[in-house]
């Protein structure tokens, strides 16, 4: 059953969020709600017939035991005791079987939504999350969600079907006063149970904080083996990790120490209770106020009444954190996605690729990361929402003006945090500027989806990406269709990486990624080239894409490069003179503005920072030789 | 992780033979507090006793209270069953708090003895051996050992004795109906090892999948800018969907199991209440059998699931738990490589002449590292050592403060073997900075103190002050007493070298030893640590790995290394004069630095302050 599932769509978790936690949590089991009934009906099915066992052992003292032909009925009566016990067996397996397929599911279905989402939420989101967080919260709080379903939900259906039941039973079918005296204790064990298990929830952070204090502190010790031994400080180390280690063992037994309490006290309790009922249940047997077979159902049903309730504080705080975790949840569903197919341009061709910025200027949103702060500091909140807009905003580009004539290629220089990333970053509308337009073959971009864009623009990005997997499969990752390995060879020769991946064992079938073989950063850089290149984009970007690399091998990529850049327009983010010197337009960046522009024989020849860059090569040059000959001479 | 870590976890999903050596160890472990022990034993038969007693009492009540009529024969037996109940709760206290007492103290042994085995252990171990893999030892492991040592004995005794004890009781009652429920207790206990063996098998393939899952989603938001660069969103989750769907099946199908489990032993238990309610009725026409005793009989018949249960469990976690105290055992048992010798004598200064003589070294026999190695290095002397990765540079400082030793030649100090010293006398001698400085978490000047514990604070400002590193301190919101983070977080590069500086400065060394930052270091940093480095090498045998001109030029002599040999040797001006390999790496070197010392870009260059560093 859930196999076709991979070929429907994914469910739509966003309809069925809600403000309310409780609310949310039940709108969650869409498309499940009769089976997750039937379940929780199932336990109060099982519920009866455990109180109907009991019962009939009643009927049985009561009424066939006196009788004087019994041995006839005693078969059927013990047939009748083993329908109700698969009865109750059956009903357990269902309700246990029906709510882990709830559970599973909404797991599954969350799990497959939040990493589409994920993936589809747009880069301001990313630019402003951590990545160990999101990984936190959808494995650790979607399985809280899930337990809420399987287990808390249930257990406390269960307790409160067995206490409703037993309670109702002992009411009606036997005595109503021994009922109420059979629950007496009831709110007070309920309510130490609930306060214990508060109490033993912050006992169990305390350990689990002094866990990892032990943890980081051996940690530590183990990285910095080379410093311990160094100073040959090993005494000193272990008294160290001792501390910490019997501090472990007393927050340990102080845990133990408060499950040590607890138990024993509600024994007392609810053995006190069970006495109570026994006795005054005994003195009506004997004053004949119930006969001895209703005792006997009695003394057995008082057992699921008292014993369960003292579980019903765990139960309760479990559910709790649970519904924090749903809020947790809801907050990612209810982030906007990207929309990839927004736009009203339906190109049935490939680009050409001219490219114009008109007055662009764009700022980065940084709502979500004062939003958090706005959250820890409520105060100021209402007298701040009027400027919020100006203060959520990082400005990075102003005016930017350029034209790009299709096949050319443009050359960007700048310092760290100039605007080169961002600039670039806005053509595949990875993020939308503020002012200005961009316009690609005369459309307005904002025309144009952003899967199309995306399909028509190379990146080749600063930091190289691998995911774990084959080279190959790295290789061929953003190409939809089929590859031969002339594509592929050719496309790895281009960036210089195929000699070094036929030097590994097994070639293009080696693994990289956290379990496969650590390439250099340069490596990378030239695989994601060769990825970027394989997919023979319109419109190439090279974002400081060889800046690990050495120079010979930098500039056999340039040469391999010039023959592709001819057909198709280019950027190129680059430090060294040597990338741009050859590029049609060379645009140099100064915080976040065009500062000059122009080819390499203009800019050279004009006092500006590319002219400085440019004169340093001959200088360090200079430098060298008299460095050289005042050594030679001395 | 590495491919050993993977191994080693791998080993942690599959049941191997266990050991019989390693079931003692791990008691004699319990042993050690044996009065814990004695003290839940006694507390858990006790509760297992007094349970069935409850019930028992019960019985009588209904037999010889209600039956009879008797109402002063019912308080009698009412007072008893009150004071059962206390018994029982003490019982209870008495076993939760050993057990628990007992757990938290086994651990704590075992945290404490890896600890110490751990502090003597080589370098070569740590380098074989991955962090993470140490890590699940102190952690996991020892967790599942001391539960098993204490609650998972606990259980097992507890689920024997109460299903003994049950039965004598039963027994006691009407032999004949006891002996039926005993012929079930094979089926019962056949039904739960059945269970517990499937189960076992699809958690194991629930918590793979759901590392996996946990990759995946870490991998797709690592590298979410590519996956939107190449439209990969559908593929990536179709592969994600396989995954997920496998998960729901293997944890349905383990929840699903479970479920069942319990239901079988109902129905089967049912059976003994179902031959309770014939047989205890045709004997309690003739007399053989009371009220209460069926009454007790479907007491204990019902109650028999929840020992049942729990045996089970344990059976089923016994498995990993030993397969953990083996892993825990195997590293206690490690035996150091390097030791000091019977005879190693303490001195307190390790001053003079340092010979390398016909030294080889290999970390692994295929790939020998030095081979034939010779240099002498005279008292004071600066000695600068070159060469690309893998040339065997650190190996070099690796052999000096024998963090591992020569497997041939030997190398003297003052003229003396080495290895007749003892590790001590050398180690705390030796002063080091490494490349990525390692800070403890703790202040500035507990770092700093790391060097000399018993130094004064104001000796500890006084080397701050000489290594150039009291400048930031002192502008450091809290100065010397800044907690500096984990692994010094809070801090960059050049600020960490400065304070392991110090820390080297502090400890007034023989022989120093650093390693050269390569990441870039900003110019003020770069010369104050320069300045501290000539101070800390001014008449110390010194060994520098370096990576900067400025340092090179300075040393006495330059080692130019090649694939574990000694490629060129001399000073600067006599190697420049060579045009050999230290000659192109200079010039090399020269126009790198150069173009990174010039400010290319203007003042900004370097500050990343503005949106681009992280939106990149």
């Amino acid at each position: 059953m859930n196999r076709d599932e991979s070929n429907n769509k994914v469910y739509d978790m966003k309809k069925v969020v809600s403000p309310n936690k409780l609310t949310g949590l039940w709108r969650l089991t869409d498309q499940f709600r009769t089976v997750y009934l039937v379940a929780i009906l199932a336990v109060g099915l099982a519920a009866l017939a455990q109180t109907g066992i009991y019962y009939l052992l009643g009927y049985l003292v009561d009424d066939i035991l006196p009788e004087p032909d019994a041995i006839l009925y005693l078969p059927w009566l013990a047939l009748a005791f083993v329908g109700l016990a698969a009865g109750q067996g059956g009903f357990t397996y269902m309700s246990g079987r029906w709510a882990a397929y709830t559970a599973e599911h909404i797991a599954r279905r969350l799990r497959d939504y939040l990493y589409d989402h994920l993936q589809r939420l747009p880069f301001t989101y990313h630019d402003q999350t951590q990545t160990g967080e999101l990984i936190q919260r959808v494995t650790s709080d979607i399985d809280a969600v899930r337990l809420f379903y399987s287990e808390q939900a249930i257990g406390i259906g269960r307790i409160i079907f067995l206490f409703t039941v037993n309670l109702l039973g002992i009411y009606f079918l036997i005595d109503p006063y021994l009922a109420m005296m059979s629950v007496v204790v009831i709110p007070f064990v309920l309510i130490a149970s609930i306060f214990f298990f508060i109490q033993v929830g912050k006992a169990f952070e305390l350990f689990q904080e002094q866990e990892s204090v032990l943890s980081n502190r051996f940690q530590e010790n183990i990285s910095g083996v080379r410093v311990v031994k160094a100073f040959a400080r090993q005494e000193y180390e272990t008294e160290r990790f001792e501390e910490e280690n019997s501090k472990k063992r007393w927050v340990g037994i102080r845990f133990t120490s408060l499950h040590g309490l607890f138990w024993p006290i509600t024994d007392i309790f609810c053995g006190g209770q069970m006495l109570l009922g026994y006795w005054l249940g005994a003195n009506m047997a004997i004053n004949g106020d119930i006969t001895i077979g209703q005792y006997l159902a009695y003394a057995q049903m008082v057992n699921l009444i008292i014993w369960p309730i003292r579980n019903m504080g765990r139960l309760i705080t479990q559910a709790s954190t649970a519904a924090v975790s749903y809020t947790r949840l809801r907050d990612i569903i209810e982030r906007k996605r990207e929309k990839l197919s927004e736009g009203v341009f339906r190109a049935q061709t490939d680009l050409a690729g001219a490219i114009c910025f008109n007055d662009v200027s764009f700022s980065y949103d940084t709502s979500l990361k004062n939003e958090a702060v706005k959250t820890a500091n409520t105060v100021g909140y209402m007298a701040q929402a009027n400027d919020s807009d100006q203060r959520n905003k990082i400005p990075v580009l102003h005016n930017i003006s350029f034209e790009v004539g299709e096949g050319q290629t443009v050359a960007i220089l700048g310092a760290t945090g100039s605007g080169k990333t961002s600039m670039i970053n806005l053509l595949p509308r990875f993020y939308d500027f503020d002012s200005g337009y961009i316009t690609i073959d005369g459309v307005d971009l904002r025309e144009y989806p952003p899967e199309y864009l995306r399909q028509q623009i190379g990146l080749v990005m600063q930091e190289p990406f691998l995911f774990s997997g084959t080279i190959r499969e790295n290789i061929t990752y953003g190409v939809y269709r089929e590859v031969t390995d002339e594509d592929l060879f050719a496309a790895a020769k281009a960036a210089a990486v195929h000699d070094v991946i036929l030097s590994f064992p097994d070639g293009y079938s080696t693994l990289v990624g956290e379990r496969g073989v650590t390439l250099s950063g340069g490596q990378k850089q030239r695989v994601t080239l060769a990825r970027t290149l394989l997919k023979n984009p319109r419109i190439l970007v090279l974002d400081d894409a060889t800046s690990a690399v050495d120079t010979e091998t930098e500039s056999q990529i340039r040469d391999a490069l010039k023959q592709i850049l001819g057909q198709r327009t280019t950027f190129i983010i680059a430090h060294r003179v040597q990338s741009v010197m050859l590029a049609d337009l060379i645009l140099v960046l100064d915080e976040g503005r065009i500062v000059q522009r122009g080819t390499h024989q203009e800019l050279v020849n004009q006092p500006g920072i590319y002219q400085r860059v440019y004169d340093l090569q001959a200088r360090i040059e200079d430098e060298l030789a008299a460095e050289l000959m005042a050594d030679n001479g001395g | 992780m590495s491919d050993e870590y993977y191994d080693e976890f791998a080993e942690e999903e599959f049941e191997g033979h266990v050991d019989r050596g390693v079931i003692w160890r791990i008691i004699m472990q319990g042993l050690q507090h044996w009065h814990l022990m004695v003290g839940f034993l006694i507390a858990i038969v006790g509760t297992a006793y007094v349970d069935s007693r409850l019930t028992f009492l019960s019985k009588r009540m209904i037999d010889e209270g209600i039956v009879a009529q008797d109402v002063d024969a019912l308080r009698a037996l009412a007072i008893q069953y009150g004071y059962t109940f206390v018994v029982l709760a003490v019982c209870v206290f008495v076993f939760i708090f050993s057990a628990g007492v007992l757990s938290h103290r086994v651990q704590y042994d075992l945290r404490k003895a890896m600890f110490a085995r751990l502090q003597n252990l080589s370098l070569s171990y740590y380098n074989r051996t991955p962090l993470g893999w140490l890590m699940s030892r102190m952690t996991s492991d020892v967790t599942r050992v001391g539960e098993l040592v204490s609650w998972g004995f606990l259980d097992a005794v507890w689920g024997i004795s109460n299903i003994v004890i049950a039965l004598s009781f039963m027994l006691y009652i009407n032999w004949r109906l006891g002996l039926i429920i005993l012929a079930l207790m094979p089926v019962l206990v056949w039904i739960a090892i059945f269970f517990q063996k499937r189960i076992l098998v699809d958690y194991r393939a629930v918590r793979r999948l759901n590392s996996e899952i946990t990759s995946a989603y870490s991998e797709s938001i690592n590298g979410v800018r590519v996956v939107k660069s190449l439209r990969r969103e559908e593929g990536n989750l179709n592969e994600f969907r396989h995954l997920t769907g496998d998960m729901y099946d293997a944890a349905f199908r383990a929840a699903w199991m479970s479920a069942l489990f319990l239901p079988s032993v109902q129905i089967v238990s049912a059976l003994g209440i179902a031959a309770t309610v014939w047989l205890g009725g045709i004997q309690y026409n003739n007399g053989g059998m009371t009220i209460g005793g069926i009454q007790a009989f479907v007491s204990y018949v019902t109650f028999m699931l929840w020992p049942i249960q729990e045996m089970a469990r344990v059976v089923a976690s016994m498995q990993q738990a030993l397969a953990s105290a083996e892993r825990i055992y195997s590293l206690l048992d490690e035996e150091p490589e390097i030791i000091n010798k019977a005879d190693a004598v303490d001195v307190p200064h390790v001053r003079g002449d340092i010979e390398f003589d016909h030294v080889d070294f290999y970390y692994d026999e295929n790939n020998p590292v030095l081979t034939d190695f010779n240099l002498t290095v005279k008292q004071g002397e600066t000695i600068a050592l070159v060469g690309p990765t893998g040339s065997g540079k650190s190996t070099i400082v690796n052999l000096l403060c024998r963090f591992y030793e020569p497997q041939v030649g030997q190398i003297r100090i003052n003229g003396r073997d080495y290895t007749d010293l003892t590790l001590y006398a050398l180690q705390s001698r030796v002063g080091m900075v490494l490349q990525t400085p390692h800070l403890f978490s703790g202040t500035v000047m507990e770092n700093i103190l790391y060097g000399r514990l018993e130094a004064t604070p104001d000796e500890a400002v006084e080397a701050a002050k000489v290594a150039g590193a009291h400048g930031f301190i002192t502008d450091l919101e809290e100065g010397y007493e800044t907690e500096v983070g984990e692994g010094g977080v809070l801090l960059s590069v050049g600020q960490k070298q400065l304070l392991s500086l110090a820390r080297a400065i502090l400890a007034q060394p023989d022989i120093f030893i650093m390693d050269e930052a390569t990441s870039s270091v900003d110019t003020l940093t770069e010369a104050l640590i320069q300045q501290g480095m000539e101070t800390l090498m001014e008449g110390r045998t010194s060994f520098v790995i370096a990576h900067r001109l400025s340092t090179i030029k300075r040393a006495d002599r330059i080692v130019v290394l090649k694939d574990g040999k000694i490629d060129e040797i001399g000073s600067h001006a006599e190697l420049i004069r060579q045009r050999g390999h230290y000659f192109n790496l200079y010039t090399k070197q020269f126009r790198d630095e150069k173009s990174l010392a010039y400010k290319v870009y203007g003042d900004q260059s370097g500050e990343n302050s503005s949106a681009d560093s992280w939106a990149a």
